[in-house]
């Protein structure tokens, strides 16, 4: 073996050290303590929610918007109240800006025609002095949206019957597989909750990154579990501490990955899924290395205490 | 010590696992060079439609729907048309590549159905099965459009008949007007129609009024402001009719006629229409013609044709060529509704494109780091960061082998396979470098145990996902279908593919020191 691999070696067992002491606090944490605060973070996200839900996105509603490419708008209010004039129904106006696009987004209630809005926008920039102009719409009528919002909901729940069924087969304990369903609709109701704080909008797009969330609660939860559940109850808060470093390692390389691609792109629906999944990691970082491994911790020791 | 080394290089590289996932990696990049993506409507440009049909429908009709569909666009000079008929009321249709002038006329197009009436005197003697040939359509310089047509001897015949000793006297087409209904119209409309405006050169044929009436059951009513939904419930009870049309007039009647079990249609009028146009549209009719010297001396006519005017040379050409496509492709056996629209300018394909790609890029080099930032070493870093870019070019080699449309919820799912990859992959390093104890392992076998090990929590979650995703992918309709797709051909590629190989990589590497 060389010297420089050995040299490398022992930076990776010390960066590696470094994190396991930073996460040390997790494990000496009493596993009542792990359980009581996530779960009241759970609540705090139920009254959010209740009180202030995600609005609905045209998908999901019903609804036109009108999408101009290749404009700047200064002030988007004082513009859509003249839209607004002009066509004789509310509008919203946002403007959005990327690397090599920009534009503004029209924003109006179902039924009117996308064609009339078109026509309006037509004349306050005329094509002969803005030949790179370019359009795109969509129009939602509301009785579909009500299709694609029961949809949504279906394949939600579906996908976590799904995952549910799943998890009971393969851990085959109530305990453990409750602690990781629950931790699972945890994530997810926080992770609504802090849309509807930043105003993103529920559409089929963050319902897909709400599916996403199920995928990556279990990778993690699935490794806390067999790395604790198969291990001798002496060694419990080792194999914790040995499974943690590893979840905060796939947690921040994620979140890393994640946070770069909001930045980039400038696609509504990307930034929108990766500003869902950002909250949403978070939030399972907390649930599965607190609340499942508190829960865990708890069942484990009392099932050897009672084996005594 | 070096010639070792070669000898476990030439090992690895004849590995099964590592095999395989080079012969995949070579195999996507040569289906993706002979065979670039095709993408969605999202991404390229172009229209999506979702289209609903007025009533639940049965397996055989949805599939003339689907084939009646297929020849109108067919019909109207498009040729790459993707329709996809999902459950018993729904049909997906996705067009690449249309301006948004046609995108319009798409969507009228498949909103009409296609019904086809000829009527004369208040006597229908031909409808969409008379027509034997149509014509191509003329745009004349004054904007005015005309689609000639023949009939059948038959109905010609007929119209011989009827029209005998009436010269000068309309002869009405009308196509998809709302038969069987009640029309609510205001009282200028209504003069209008009781006068002899519709009735071309004859003054003392019946008016229009009597004529939609006898011929296609339409009772008009007039509408003042003391109009109840009551007064109007009461006229359709007693023709026996379902539905009300709304020319116009009180809309805020429509929540109430709705409860009354009616099915509603408010059609409003178009700043600068003519009260004649609108009655010409609510009804769908073209025409009034006024009958020739030899059709009313008894000579059958079988050359006929539908004029129509624009304000514009380009809507008078949309227009002439809507009505030319209805009539040569015939009617749809249901009516259907255009319930989403999304069009997307062709202009910005290219654009969103390198985008994605610069994402693409700046999440692999921030996983780089990251992961470098953790192991501090170069060992680690580069085959976690390379082996999830061979996981992203398999996925998009399959993609394009089976010409999956990537579409912006595909994308997301590749999102999602490959952060779950890039987790797995940490799984197994973690497991390989310090497994239980902490401590750095050295024994052959615990190395095979542990990558076992970490094998079936990745098993395990992979498992979950697909499941979970299946369930979407069977009883979704709509975009969500793409999302379950690529999470599931990713997740297979990993757990067999990518995963198995990476785990040996990083067995050489991590074990031969």
């Amino acid at each position: 073996m060389t010297r420089k691999s050995k040299e490398k070696n022992s930076s990776t067992v010390a960066s590696h050290q470094v994190k396991r002491r930073k996460l040390k606090f997790l494990a000496d944490m009493e596993p009542k303590r792990m359980i009581v605060y996530p779960l009241v973070v759970f609540i705090v996200a139920l009254i959010v929610l209740a009180v202030h839900f995600p609005q609905l996105g045209i998908d999901l509603k019903g609804g036109v918007v009108v999408t101009v490419y290749g404009v700047n708008v200064q002030n988007t209010g004082t513009f859509a109240k003249e839209l607004s004039a002009k066509l004789g129904v509310p509008v919203r106006v946002e403007s959005f800006k990327g690397i090599n696009v920009y534009g503004i987004r029209v924003y109006a209630p179902a039924g009117i025609d996308p064609q009339k809005i078109i026509g309006v926008l037509k004349k306050v920039f005329p094509p002969n002095k803005y030949p790179n102009v370019s359009y795109s719409h969509t129009e939602v009528l509301p009785t579909f949206g009500k299709v694609a919002q029961a949809q949504g909901i279906r394949a939600i729940v579906y996908a976590f019957i799904g995952m549910a069924f799943v998890v009971f087969i393969f851990f085959r304990n109530p305990v453990s597989s409750l602690a990781i369903i629950f931790s699972a609709f945890s994530d997810m109701v926080i992770a609504v909750a802090s849309m509807g704080l930043l105003g993103v909008q529920l559409t089929t797009a963050t319902i897909a990154a709400l599916l996403m969330l199920i995928g990556y609660t279990v990778d993690s939860n699935i490794l806390l579990t067999t790395k604790l559940v198969k291990q001798r109850v002496s060694d419990l808060s080792e194999a914790y501490l040995s499974a943690v470093s590893t979840g905060f390692t796939m947690s921040t390389t994620t979140l890393g990955a994640l946070v770069v691609l909001y930045v980039v792109t400038t696609s509504d629906v990307i930034r929108n899924i990766a500003i869902v999944l950002i909250f949403g990691l978070l939030a399972d970082f907390m649930n599965t290395w607190i609340f499942n491994a508190g829960v865990l911790r708890w069942y484990l020791g009392k099932k050897a205490r009672g084996g005594k | 010590m070096v010639k070792r080394r070669k000898r476990g290089i030439k090992k690895l590289l004849l590995n099964f696992r590592i095999l395989v996932l080079i012969l995949f990696l070579a195999g996507s990049i040569v289906s993706l060079m002979l065979q670039p993506l095709t993408f969605g409507i999202d991404i390229s440009g172009g229209v999506a439609l979702v289209v609903q049909t007025e009533h639940p429908v049965d397996a055989q009709t949805m599939q003339v729907i689907v084939q009646s569909l297929q020849r109108r666009l067919n019909t109207f000079g498009i040729k790459s048309i993707s329709i996809e008929a999902q459950g018993n009321q729904i049909i997906l249709i996705k067009i690449a590549n249309i301006t948004e002038q046609q995108a319009v006329a798409i969507k009228q197009l498949i909103e009409s159905q296609g019904v086809f009436y000829m009527e004369f005197n208040g006597v229908i003697f031909g409808s969409g099965k008379d027509i034997v040939r149509v014509g191509y359509y003329q745009i004349k310089a004054d904007n005015s459009w005309q689609v000639p047509f023949t009939v059948s001897k038959r109905a010609a015949e007929e119209l011989a008949k009827l029209a005998k000793g009436k010269a000068g006297w309309p002869v009405d087409m009308f196509l998809d007007p709302p038969t069987n209904s009640i029309l609510v119209v205001s009282p200028e409309v209504y003069k209008l129609m009781n006068s002899t405006e519709f009735n071309a050169q004859a003054p003392n044929a019946p008016t229009l009024l009597q004529r939609i009436e006898k011929a296609l059951n339409i009772t008009v009513v007039q509408y003042t402001n003391q109009t109840t939904p009551e007064q109007l419930f009461n006229v359709a009870e007693k023709m026996k009719v379902k539905n009300i049309v709304l020319a116009a007039v009180g809309k805020g009647l429509i929540d109430q006629l709705r409860k009354y079990g009616l099915k509603v249609r408010y059609v409003s009028k178009e700043p600068g229409e003519s009260d004649f146009a609108f009655i010409k549209r609510v009804l769908g009719l073209y025409g009034p013609y006024a009958l020739g010297e030899g059709l009313a001396n008894g000579q059958p006519q079988t050359e006929v044709s539908i004029n129509g005017g624009a304000q514009t040379r380009a809507q008078a050409l949309e227009e002439a060529k809507v009505v030319y496509t209805v009539l040569s492709s015939g009617s749809l056996p249901v009516k259907l509704k255009v319930t989403s629209m999304e069009f997307i300018s062709p202009k910005l394909g290219t654009n969103f494109k390198r985008q994605a790609l610069y994402a693409g890029v700046g999440a692999l080099v921030a996983v780089f780091l990251i992961v470098y930032l953790h192991y501090r070493r170069l060992r680690i870093a580069v085959p976690v960061t390379s082996t999830s870019l061979f996981e992203v070019i398999i996925i998009l080699g399959i993609a394009s082998l089976i010409k999956w449309n990537l579409d912006l919820p595909s994308i997301a799912g590749i999102i999602a396979a490959i952060g779950t990859g890039v987790d797995q992959q940490i799984v197994i390093t973690d497991e390989l470098l310090w497994g239980e104890g902490g401590e750095k392992i050295r024994s052959r076998g615990s190395l095979s145990r542990r990558i076992s090990r970490a094998m079936f929590v990745i098993f395990a979650s992979a498992t979950t996902t697909i499941v979970a995703m299946s369930f979407l992918f069977e009883f979704f309709v709509g975009t969500l279908r793409g999302f379950a797709f690529t999470t599931i051909l990713g997740t297979l590629i990993g757990i067999l593919i990518t995963r198995p190989a990476y785990a040996e990589i990083a067995r050489y590497l991590l074990g031969e020191e």
